[in-house]
């Protein structure tokens, strides 16, 4: 294949579940391809296969059918070993809940992947990515004393650190307040526009979605839709607009 | 609230599989000593079976007639002389009302040689002679296959010892007799008494005169007459009848009393069988607590939400915590039903480990008692009760709010409370040790005052574990704290501290007990070594095999060997003084200070010592009250006497007890046969010459072995070794089920954590690395109870030591070697705990660890 800027791209991928009568595809036939260096929201209402598409396109899922590629790696035909490779190296996560290892400390969570992977981290980025987050002050103390907007700035941080290809974020403001919340997006934003990061984050809230470059609109396993710049409102205009043609 | 109980246990089954398998562990231990003793019991039901003399005539010793006489099974005791008359077997058989009366011989000291040129039974229990007793109707010998011996030439041999030489009937045996030396003789018969197995003594048997001839060397006396009735006389009568016609000094024993009397002896023995093997069940159960109650802590703290679920719909306090107990008590009963079955299993495999070292018990039928299901039941339901009560009373707290909550967590209970109480018990452990060491009174109240320290100490280090741990555990992760993996292992083990404790501690009881007795071994046989060393000035000593007594013509081989000092003999002969069966040993007054040397406490040396005087240790002299100058009554084979205290001896390893000169023994009419026969070489002279010259006369007894100090050494670290292994291997199950609960915390821990697994994985920590963290967190846990077990262990046991040392334990020795390989143990246990948590751990699948709540 030829080399493309695309951060992580998939053809004709398809997750099923069941067989026969019960048989339900999650994702069907999706192409889909996540552009370097921009940020990406999917978005729709649940049971879409938003967050299998994710899954999928990180490589934490199996896949039924079709490929997948992070970077110039076909994900799809890894084995164990190598997608744990690729997952220290390329891929940096940040989940909706229960992001950190409790008997770290912010520092060593932040470092973790690293420190796994036996690698220095490189001091002078780690310094940029800790003050973006703000955490300076926090750093010696374990998750259960810092509160839940800190702790996913510390997981966003983390997904950060190794400089991965690109960041899946899933839901990442679904457990926080809405200051909280806004707090992480925008650090998500700055990472994309100051460091040129890639990310791809599932969300069903229109105003997260409106910090993206770009959203992805799924509906029954298949992307039905796409929105450049977007607004909070457009994107909940569109989304109303599913429901009804659904309805 | 009985149905959400059994359903939980449903859903946790896997997790409560390993709690259930601990339970089942302790209860077959109980199960298993009960079926063992039991069937134990019932295979020698055989003896009580068999036919025996309706009354038997002995001398009046005090001890029963014609233990092997009448072939009975029960350890016979004292060595008997034939003290009675031949011509009182007609007197007795003149009594009316008696159809039968016959003389018998039995004694110690007919040694059977294997093919292999080796006594049969080495140095194992006895081995006797006798005479077969022609009357089925009285004798518990009965011809197996061949016929009964009859004349010189001839011997039957007991079923067992003819399978351990291998021989057929027509074969020549050679048997080394006490009186007539080496014979060759033609294995006519095979006999058996009823029951199957053996203890290791063999039995050969003669007719009469040829008994009388081989085994006491005279004719015209018998050791015990053997009578049966008339149809229609009781035992009783007879027994009365026959008290008339009977001399001064002898006896009557009817069968009835005779049965009763093996019967006592019997049941005290199965009772300590009994009674020491269910304190090793009771410990590994002890153990099991600590398991069960970590299971049910987690199981707890895992379904906090749940249980605030049935709070919040109505359920009580009370609800709560019962059903929490209701799903112990299934678990309990399910585990002690088991557990019986269980038994079965650990009762032959008991019967194993006996065998392997040494003890081939009869076999008999499985005997199951009802009492055996009830207490298995009731131990198996109540330890399991207790154990899960605690953290059912947590379950009964938890508010009902925490169902709303997102995340929960019981609230972290201050160590506070139980550390205090640690160092109150600690305290209490110090005070106890140290009145114990001071306590001059008796070894007894010292013991018993260290024991309790012991405990304390036990049970304060149980409660101080979780604060020891939480450093101990930084130590330990040292070598590995420099990589991620090391440090997320070590805090995963110190997050928990009451978790970690209460594994580690499972595993330090197993391991204190064993460093205590390895250190109580080690230090007996260095204090035995040191006595030896001390005492015997004698370079070699010849003794009997199985430590039987020999013929003179040995000392008559060996005291004129060239290059000798002193060439000596020692005899014993039972006595019972005051309620005591012991012996009395007799020497050469001039020789054998030369050979021993005892030290003098009070009172005249050897030397000094007339007719009907003797010297005692000094630990026997206090256990008597008795001082120089007393004069003591003593019963011996062919009578009472006295024996005059004339001086006290310091006690030194084998040589305690009664000793006299030999001119004493020959007053009494001992039997003319040697214990043993001591050589000391010229001073400066060659003793490697003496040796072989010694060795190549002695060559013609098989039945006796010469022995040198290291050899003699050797053999008593090899009887030491003997019971401390068959100790070890009892309490390996303690240890076993202490490593099953590591497993267990292990596998529910990681069950607990698996969303930090599945993070841990998804930011790319690879199989090997999730592997690696669960095996380091397994073996700091174990290394750590270990560490706590073996310093426990060893510092008590050293403390025992001390408190020892009047009764001769006088050297304090720590098996430093031992002590590295639990340790080692823990290690590798502690690895092949964690093998599946870990493998389980590292194949949990990412998105679901993750994705579940």
């Amino acid at each position: 294949m030829p080399t493309t800027t695309a951060a992580a791209r998939a053809t004709s991928l398809s997750k099923i579940y069941g067989s026969g009568d019960t048989r339900v595809a999650a994702l069907d036939a999706v192409d889909v391809e996540i552009e370097a260096g921009r940020y990406t929201a999917i978005m729709g209402p649940s049971g879409s296969g938003k967050s299998t598409l994710m899954h999928c396109l990180a490589g934490l899922d199996a896949i039924s059918e079709g490929r997948v590629w992070i970077g110039d790696t076909e994900v799809s035909t890894l084995s164990d070993k190598a997608l744990t490779m690729l997952r220290r190296d390329s891929v940096g996560f940040v989940f909706q809940a229960f992001n950190l290892i409790p008997t770290l400390t912010a520092l060593e969570n932040i470092t973790l992947p690293l420190d796994i992977a036996g690698r220095k981290p490189d001091q002078a980025w780690l310094d940029t990515v800790i003050d973006t987050v703000g955490l300076r002050d926090r750093l010696t103390h374990r998750p259960s004393e810092l509160s839940g907007g800190q702790q996913q700035r510390v997981a966003c941080a983390r997904a950060l650190a190794s400089r991965p290809t690109i960041v899946f974020a899933d839901e990442p403001t679904g457990n926080l307040d809405s200051r909280s919340g806004a707090e992480v997006l925008g650090f998500l934003r700055r990472s994309v526009d100051e460091f040129g990061q890639t990310i791809v984050m599932v969300t069903h809230d229109p105003g997260a979605a409106s910090y993206a470059d770009r959203v992805l609109f799924l509906a029954d396993g298949k992307i039905v839709d796409e929105m450049r710049d977007p607004t909070a409102d457009r994107v909940l205009e569109r989304m109303k607009a599913f429901e009804q043609a659904r309805g | 609230m009985l149905r959400a109980a059994l359903r939980s246990l449903l859903q946790h089954k896997l997790r409560l599989s390993l709690t259930l398998l601990a339970v089942v562990v302790g209860v077959a231990f109980v199960a298993g000593t009960y079926i063992f003793t039991d069937s134990l019991k019932k295979s020698f039901d055989a003896l009580f079976d068999a036919p025996q003399p309706d009354v038997s005539v002995s001398v009046d010793t005090g001890v029963s007639a014609g233990g092997e006489g009448g072939g009975g099974g029960a350890p016979g005791g004292l060595d008997q002389a034939p003290t009675l008359a031949e011509s009182l077997v007609s007197q007795v058989g003149g009594v009316d009302g008696v159809a039968a009366a016959y003389g018998l011989v039995a004694a110690d000291g007919a040694l059977v040689i294997g093919s292999d040129g080796k006594v049969i039974g080495e140095n194992g229990p006895p081995a006797r002679g006798t005479t077969f007793l022609d009357d089925p109707a009285i004798s518990a010998l009965s011809i197996a296959s061949g016929r009964a011996p009859s004349g010189p030439g001839e011997v039957a041999l007991l079923e067992s010892t003819v399978l351990a030489g291998g021989f057929g009937v027509g074969d020549k045996v050679t048997i080394d007799t006490a009186s007539g030396g080496l014979v060759d003789l033609e294995l006519v018969g095979i006999v058996t008494r009823g029951i199957s197995g053996s203890d290791g003594s063999t039995l050969a048997v003669f007719d009469l005169p040829t008994a009388q001839k081989l085994l006491v060397g005279t004719t015209g006396r018998v050791t015990s007459i053997a009578v049966r009735a008339d149809p229609g006389v009781t035992q009783d009568e007879l027994a009365v009848r026959i008290d008339k016609v009977l001399p001064d000094g002898a006896r009557t024993q009817t069968g009835t009393a005779r049965s009763a009397d093996i019967a006592e002896r019997l049941s005290t023995a199965f009772q300590f069988i009994n009674t020491f093997l269910l304190a090793f069940a009771f410990i590994a159960l002890f153990v099991a607590v600590f398991l069960i109650f970590n299971t049910f802590s987690m199981l707890v703290a895992q379904r906090t939400r749940e249980l605030a679920l049935l709070r919040a719909v109505g359920a009580s306090r009370g609800q709560v915590r019962r059903s929490v107990l209701a799903e112990a008590a299934v678990l309990g009963l399910l585990a002690a039903g088991l557990g019986v079955v269980g038994g079965i299993v650990v009762s032959q495999g008991l019967r194993l480990l006996l065998k392997g070292f040494g003890a081939d018990l009869p076999s008999g039928p499985l005997v199951i008692e009802m009492r055996t299901v009830i207490v298995s039941l009731v131990v198996g339901l109540v330890v399991t009760l207790v154990s899960a009560y605690l953290p059912a009373r947590r379950a009964g707290v938890v508010p009902p709010v925490a169902a709303m909550r997102d995340e929960i967590a019981l609230p972290v209970r201050s160590l506070r409370v139980r550390t205090a109480l640690g160092a109150i018990l600690l305290i209490v452990a110090t005070i106890t040790a140290w009145l114990g060491l001071r306590d001059t009174s008796d070894g007894e109240r010292a013991a018993s005052l260290v024991g309790i320290s012991a405990l304390c100490a036990l049970v304060a280090i149980i409660a101080l574990a979780p604060m020891i741990g939480r450093g101990m555990l930084v130590v330990l992760a040292l070598p590995f704290s420099r990589t991620t993996i090391g440090r997320l292992a070590r805090e995963n083990g110190r997050r928990n501290p009451r978790r970690t404790a209460a594994t580690a501690s499972a595993l330090a009881i197993g391991l204190a007990l064993m460093s205590a007795i390895g250190v109580i071994a080690a230090s007996t046989k260095a204090s035995v070594t040191a006595v030896i060393g001390d005492t015997i000035g004698a370079d070699f000593v010849v003794f009997g095999v199985k430590f039987q007594p020999f013929s003179p013509d040995v000392y008559e081989a060996v005291k004129d060997t060239p290059g000798t000092r002193t060439v000596t003999y020692v005899r014993q002969v039972p006595i019972e003084v005051a309620g005591d069966r012991t012996a009395l040993t007799g020497v050469d007054l001039e020789k054998f200070p030369d050979v021993v040397d005892l030290t003098m406490q009070s009172g005249s040396a050897i030397p000094s010592l007339g007719l009907g005087q003797a010297i005692l240790d000094d630990r026997t002299a206090v256990e008597l009250k008795l001082k120089v100058g007393d004069t003591i009554d003593a019963t011996f084979v062919n009578g009472k006497s006295q024996l005059t205290l004339q001086g006290i001896y310091t006690a030194a390893g084998p040589y305690q007890g009664w000793i006299t000169g030999l001119p004493t023994l020959a007053s009494i009419g001992a039997r003319e046969l040697d214990s043993g026969v001591y050589v000391r070489v010229t001073d400066g002279g060659d003793v490697e010459a003496v040796r072989t010259a010694v060795e190549s006369e002695i060559a013609a007894f098989p039945s006796v072995a010469l022995q040198d100090q290291a050899s003699l050494k050797e053999q008593i670290d090899s009887q030491f070794d003997r019971v401390f292994g068959f100790i070890y291997a009892l309490l390996a199950l303690a240890v076993i089920v202490a490593f099953i609960g590591i497993v267990n915390t292990l596998a529910l821990s990681v069950h607990e954590r698996r969303r930090e697994v599945g993070l841990l994985r998804a930011v790319g920590t690879s199989r090997a690395q999730i592997r690696r963290m669960v095996v380091l967190e397994a073996v700091m846990i174990s290394v750590f109870g270990a560490a706590l077990g073996v310093a426990l262990g060893v510092m008590y046991g050293s403390l025992l030591q001390k408190v020892l040392e009047p009764q001769g334990i006088t050297q304090l020795a720590i098996p430093v070697g031992q002590i590295g390989w639990f340790l080692a143990l823990a290690v590798v246990g502690g690895f092949i705990a964690a093998l599946w948590p870990a493998v389980t751990a590292s194949r949990l699948d990412v998105l679901r660890a993750i994705a579940t709540d």
